[in-house]
Parts: structure tokens; C-alpha cells; sequence
């Protein structure tokens, strides 16, 4: 791991108004360095999501800055921050939100096709390695819900790897896979950051996948509890 | 904006559920070919209408107006502020009918949009037959042009147009007319004119216009025996017709040439207001009626798009977060809602035309008609197409802009 700052968040406040006004985040500030493997832990409304999707920039309703890859996402226009998204962001949801009536080939090309920095053919080549290399090769031209749910939640990954991010999001990815596949999602994460040097900040409720990560964060009402170092 | 991907996506969206895209086209089809019915429907009655009474009604007639308003003729030589009393003015002397006639007809024939001019004599007269009399028109006519600007002799019942022009004691009747007076052909019909000259004409032929006035009150004579029942020479005439190419455009020609004409130049519009206010009219109905039926289609479309965007709110959120714009999510289902258009549009000319055809094909044997009547006009068609693509743009507008502004992190975390 090398010591760049991949994202950078600071003194971020959220409220939530409705039923009633109620701070979700405090004052919320760390860093995450380039090819981290990060967890965010806590119990149910402790804001660990909220703090989420803060970092991910599809929430823009909050006080405080945020930057990624040293670029001030604080402020931007919704346009903006979606292209953002599009070329340095990558998302794995816990249910696969594929788009059920395309092939998992087509889930995977889409932002890369939508990004329109390679050609067609060079987009497909490369959906077909990433899903190769998740073993999902034979599926490729299978209809996204005529899959199972362990390989909709790897296309899901697939699709969030096309444009290779510099950092990639996961809301408890692996809430709803058995454990069997929870092991395939965290050694792929595991082998993302490792190798290709991506940052993963992944939300989760499950222990295990949050001790074999390279840094804990635990949030409780809305403060940064502590964050604990741990492998390596 | 137009990009490939947000098109792929609409493409997707439209055959894979392809049910709801069937609706959606045909609400825009029934809509579409409504209106093109609708509109060559009352094209077609009009037009009907229009022919019928163009059976006795020129585009253009010139005519002598009678004289001028003589009620005080002293105002315009004695000085502002005599006291004038004049009483019982009459006119004692003026000429009636159109006395250069030659030079009329042949400035009118000289229009480039002038299709057939012809020459009138008409007189009031009453017919007598035994002890019946009735009140008529007697036209003298230029049997020739006559009937090309009128076609009458497609409505003769008996007897021969043509035989007229070399008859110079004959008369053509109309229908109604003979009932009234139990003429047949051959028998005699003695008229009057207001001037107290009597003859007696032999009845050569009998027509039929379905215009019961004319039926009842008509009858022709050659334009030489005319003149001679009044005593007037070869050149004497009452009226010139003239008809144009464009019917509608007959205003414009009497405008062109009243100023050199010393008569009275009426377009058949002045004449006849009732005539164009009717067609407008049902113009206005037909335009009407078929607007509110697009109006339905595109609640349809409406509808059909809100819930296709409700379907796909997930996805739409999902797009989002893989940095899909808000108009690129606007375009994915404004694509949508205007192939739906474009392809219920076409099928909705077609199926327009097809409607259409077999409406022309019920039988309808009133006033002169054989079937339904209906005009096939392309621009029907253009505007159709049109408002149905203006009509699914709206419609499908409205629920992509909703999409485009849906949260998705609001939508992702439930």
C-alpha cells in the first residue's frame, strides 16, 4: 500500500428531517489511502450507509467537504458528480440491482459504453476477461435474472470493475450471499486492492468480512468510534 | 446526449415488455387514424357539399346591380345647408342586364386560372299550364358552356342537353317543376314574362339537380330564344359565370377584375356566406373531435409511460449511480415515448386511409350521393402524424422528466 490519499472526508455533518430533525452524522472525518481495503461497521442507524453514500456522491445533502482523488467533490452539479461516478466510482449494492432484462454481459459493458472511451469491441473484450475472471464466463450471454444469486452479485462486481475506479462501493455486498460467497466477494475485494491498487469501502454488518479487511471503521449515532488497523 | 447506450436501453425497455409497448402504439394509432378519418370525412362532406352547389352556382358572377341609390339626387348639386324637398323620386330610365358582353367574356376567358365562362340570360316569368300557374326562373343559356361550367346534362331524366342548342322553341324543366304543372315531354308550357310578353315553349327535356328549389323553379332556353323573347339583340346578356380553378380562391379573381369590369363581380363566398360558414364549420368539428381523440391517446401514452417509469424506478436509480446523467435518463424514456409515436403514427395513416376507403364504401343515395363521401389529402395525413408526435412528446415528456429527477439514493436504500 502506497501512502496517496484516495479519499478524503472532513468534518461531515448530515441531518435527516423527516419524521422529526435529527443529526445522522457528527463531524465525521478520516482519510483513506490509495489500494485500502476499508470497512465501515456499527449497529442499525449508527450512519455507517448515510456516511456511505455521502463518500459515494450520490447524496449531496450534507455539511462538510469530500474530495477523491485529491478532487474537491464538495458543491459539484448532480451532471457533474454523475459522470464522476461513471469513470472513478464503483458500486456493489447488497441485492445485485442488475438490470433484469439484459445479458450479464451487457449489465458489465454499460458504463464503459456510457463512459464512450473504447470502442465497442474493446469494451466487450474486456467485460468478457473481468468475467472470466469472476467465473462467470459460461453465464455472459444469460439473461441477468436467470442467474443465481451468488453470480448476480459477482456480475454486479463485474459491472462495477468495467471502468476500472479508482475506488469501489460496496453497501453491504455481501448481506445477502450465503457464506460460500461471501468468501468469492471478499477475496476478490481483497485481491482489487491488492493488486490493481483499488480502494474498497465497504459497508457490512458481517464481523468476519470486517477483520480480514485492512481497516476498520466503526461508527455509533453518527460519531467515528474508532478505527483499528488490522492484517497486513 | 443521443448516445448509443441510452438508445440500446430504450430498445430494451420497448421489446421486452412488448404488451404494454402494443398498447401504448395502438392508443397512438386509434388516435392518429381517428383524426385522418375524421378530417377526409368532412373534407368529403364538404366537397359533396361544395359540388352540389356548384351544380347552380358559378365561382364568379358578374351581373348588372340595378341603379344606383337616386333617393336624393339634388344633394350632390345644391350647396351644403339648402333645405331640399324632394318627393316620389323615380328612376324613369335605366338600362338592365350587360350591354358589351363580347368584350366581358372574352376578358374573363383571358384569366390564366378562368376553367369556362359563360353568358346568361335570365328572366322572371310565370309558367301557365291550363289553369296552373307558378313563379320561375327561365335562364337562356349558352347550352355548351353552360353545361361545362354546371355538368347539367348530368342530370337530365329525359330528354337530351344538347338538343337545346339547335331548339329554339324548346325548354329544359326540372323535375319538380313538371310534376307540379303535369308537364311530360312533348307537351306545351306557355310563360309570362314581367314585362306581359307570352310564348309557348315545347318541353324537350326534364332534369334533376336534388336542390328542390331549383327543381321546382327552373327552366332553360337556348340564349338566342331568350334574347328574342325580350327583344334584345345578339350581344344583350343578364349574367357571365365564370369559374376558376380554386374554388376557394374565386375571391381573388373577382377582385383582379371588378375594377375593369362596369358591373357587379361576385364571388360565390359573397353570395353564398352560409355555404362557406357551413364548411368552415364542420371544418372547425371535425378538427375539434379529433384533437380531444388525440388528447385521449396521449392520456394513454401518459399513462402507459408513468407506469413503465414506476417499473423501472430501481433501475433508473441504479443507472443513476453508475453515472448515467439526468438527461441521459430523460432521453432513454423520451426515445421511448417518441418510437411509440412515430410507429403508431405510421400504422395510424394506414390504418386512417383503410377506415376511411370503407366508410367511401357505405351506401348513402341521399341529395346526389352514392356512398359516404371522402377526400384523401395528404396534408390530412402530415398533420395527423404531426400532433400524434407532438401529442406522445408531451405525454412521454412529463414522466421522463420525472425519472430524470428520481433520487437514487433515496430508491437504492428503500
Amino acid at each position: 500500500m502506497n501512502t496517496t490519499i484516495s479519499l478524503k472526508a472532513s468534518n461531515i455533518d448530515k441531518y435527516f428531517y423527516q419524521p422529526e430533525p435529527f443529526q445522522v452524522l457528527k463531524d465525521v472525518s478520516f482519510e483513506v489511502k490509495k489500494g485500502e481495503f476499508l470497512t465501515l461497521i456499527g449497529k442499525s442507524g449508527s450512519g455507517k450507509s448515510t456516511l456511505l453514500y455521502v463518500l459515494s456522491t450520490m447524496d449531496t445533502d450534507y455539511k462538510g467537504s469530500l474530495e477523491i482523488n485529491g478532487a474537491r467533490l464538495t458543491g459539484k452539479s448532480q451532471n457533474e458528480l454523475a459522470a464522476f461516478r461513471n469513470e472513478h466510482i464503483g458500486f456493489v449494492f447488497q441485492f445485485h440491482y442488475l438490470l433484469v432484462e439484459f445479458t450479464a454481459l451487457e449489465n458489465v459493458m454499460l458504463p464503459a459504453l456510457k463512459l464512450g472511451k473504447k470502442s465497442r469491441e474493446e469494451i466487450e473484450a474486456n467485460a468478457y476477461e473481468s468475467l472470466k475472471m469472476l467465473d462467470l464466463k459460461e453465464q455472459a450471454l444469460k439473461q441477468a435474472n436467470k442467474l443465481s444469486g451468488g453470480q448476480q452479485q459477482r456480475v454486479a462486481i463485474a459491472r462495477a470493475l468495467i471502468n476500472n475506479p479508482s475506488v469501489i462501493m460496496g453497501d453491504e455486498p455481501t448481506g445477502n450471499l450465503d457464506s460460500k460467497n461471501t468468501k468469492v466477494v471478499f477475496d476478490i475485494f481483497k485481491q482489487l486492492s491488492r493488486e490493481r491498487g483499488q480502494t474498497i469501502i465497504a459497508v457490512t454488518h458481517d464481523d468476519d468480512f470486517a477483520r480480514n479487511s485492512d481497516r476498520v471503521i466503526e461508527l455509533s449515532d453518527g460519531n467515528l468510534l474508532k478505527t483499528s488497523t488490522i492484517g497486513r | 446526449m443521443f448516445s448509443s447506450v441510452n438508445n440500446k436501453i430504450s430498445g430494451v425497455h420497448l421489446t421486452s415488455n412488448a404488451k404494454q409497448t402494443v398498447v401504448a402504439v395502438l392508443s397512438v394509432t386509434f388516435g392518429i387514424s381517428m383524426y385522418v378519418f375524421m378530417n377526409s370525412f368532412m373534407s368529403g362532406v364538404n366537397d359533396a357539399q361544395t359540388k352540389l352547389a356548384f351544380t347552380a352556382l358559378a365561382h364568379v358572377r358578374v351581373y348588372n346591380d340595378g341603379p344606383a341609390d337616386n333617393t336624393n339626387l339634388l344633394k350632390r348639386v345644391l350647396p351644403y345647408g339648402k333645405l331640399i324637398n324632394l318627393r316620389n323620386a323615380k328612376v324613369i330610365q335605366y338600362t338592365k342586364g350587360i350591354k358589351n358582353s363580347t368584350q366581358i367574356v372574352s376578358l374573363l376567358q383571358h384569366q390564366p386560372e378562368a376553367t369556362g365562362v359563360t353568358s346568361q340570360v335570365n328572366i322572371n316569368v310565370s309558367y301557365h299550364n291550363g289553369a296552373i300557374k307558378i313563379n320561375g326562373q327561365l335562364s337562356g343559356v349558352d347550352v355548351e358552356n353552360e353545361n361545362r361550367l354546371f355538368g347539367i346534362s348530368n342530370y337530365m331524366l329525359q330528354g337530351q342537353w344538347q338538343e337545346l342548342k339547335s331548339r329554339s322553341d324548346g325548354v329544359i324543366i326540372g323535375s319538380g317543376l313538371a310534376k307540379n304543372m303535369s308537364l311530360k315531354i312533348n307537351d306545351n308550357l306557355n310563360l309570362l314574362t314581367d314585362d306581359g310578353v307570352a310564348k309557348n315553349y315545347k318541353v324537350i327535356g326534364i332534369f334533376e339537380t336534388t336542390i328542390a328549389n331549383t327543381d321546382k323553379s327552373k327552366a332553360y332556353i337556348n340564349i338566342g330564344a331568350a334574347r328574342q323573347l325580350l327583344s334584345k339583340n345578339a350581344d344583350y346578356v343578364t349574367d357571365i359565370q365564370l369559374n376558376v380553378k380554386d374554388y376557394s380562391k374565386a375571391r381573388q379573381t373577382a377582385g383582379k377584375v371588378a375594377p375593369v369590369i362596369p358591373y357587379k363581380v361576385e364571388a360565390w363566398q359573397v353570395a353564398n356566406g352560409q355555404l362557406e360558414a357551413g364548411s368552415d364549420l364542420r371544418d372547425i368539428i371535425a378538427k375539434a373531435v379529433s384533437l380531444t381523440i388525440l388528447l385521449v391517446a396521449g392520456f394513454g401514452i401518459y399513462n402507459i409511460m408513468n407506469m413503465t417509469v414506476n417499473q423501472k424506478i430501481r433501475e433508473v436509480a441504479i443507472l443513476k449511480a453508475m453515472g448515467f446523467s439526468g438527461g441521459d435518463i430523460t432521453t432513454i424514456f423520451l426515445t421511448e415515448a417518441l418510437i411509440i409515436g412515430i410507429v403508431g403514427g405510421i400504422v395510424g395513416m394506414l390504418f386512417g386511409y383503410v377506415v376511411a376507403l370503407a366508410v367511401n364504401h357505405i351506401p348513402f343515395a341521399i341529395g346526389g350521393l352514392t356512398t359516404l363521401p371522402m377526400t384523401y389529402k395528404p396534408s390530412d395525413y402530415l398533420l395527423a402524424f404531426v400532433f400524434g408526435l407532438l401529442t406522445t412528446f408531451v405525454a412521454g415528456y412529463l414522466p421522463a422528466r420525472h425519472a430524470s429527477k428520481i433520487d437514487p439514493v433515496t430508491i437504492i436504500r428503500g
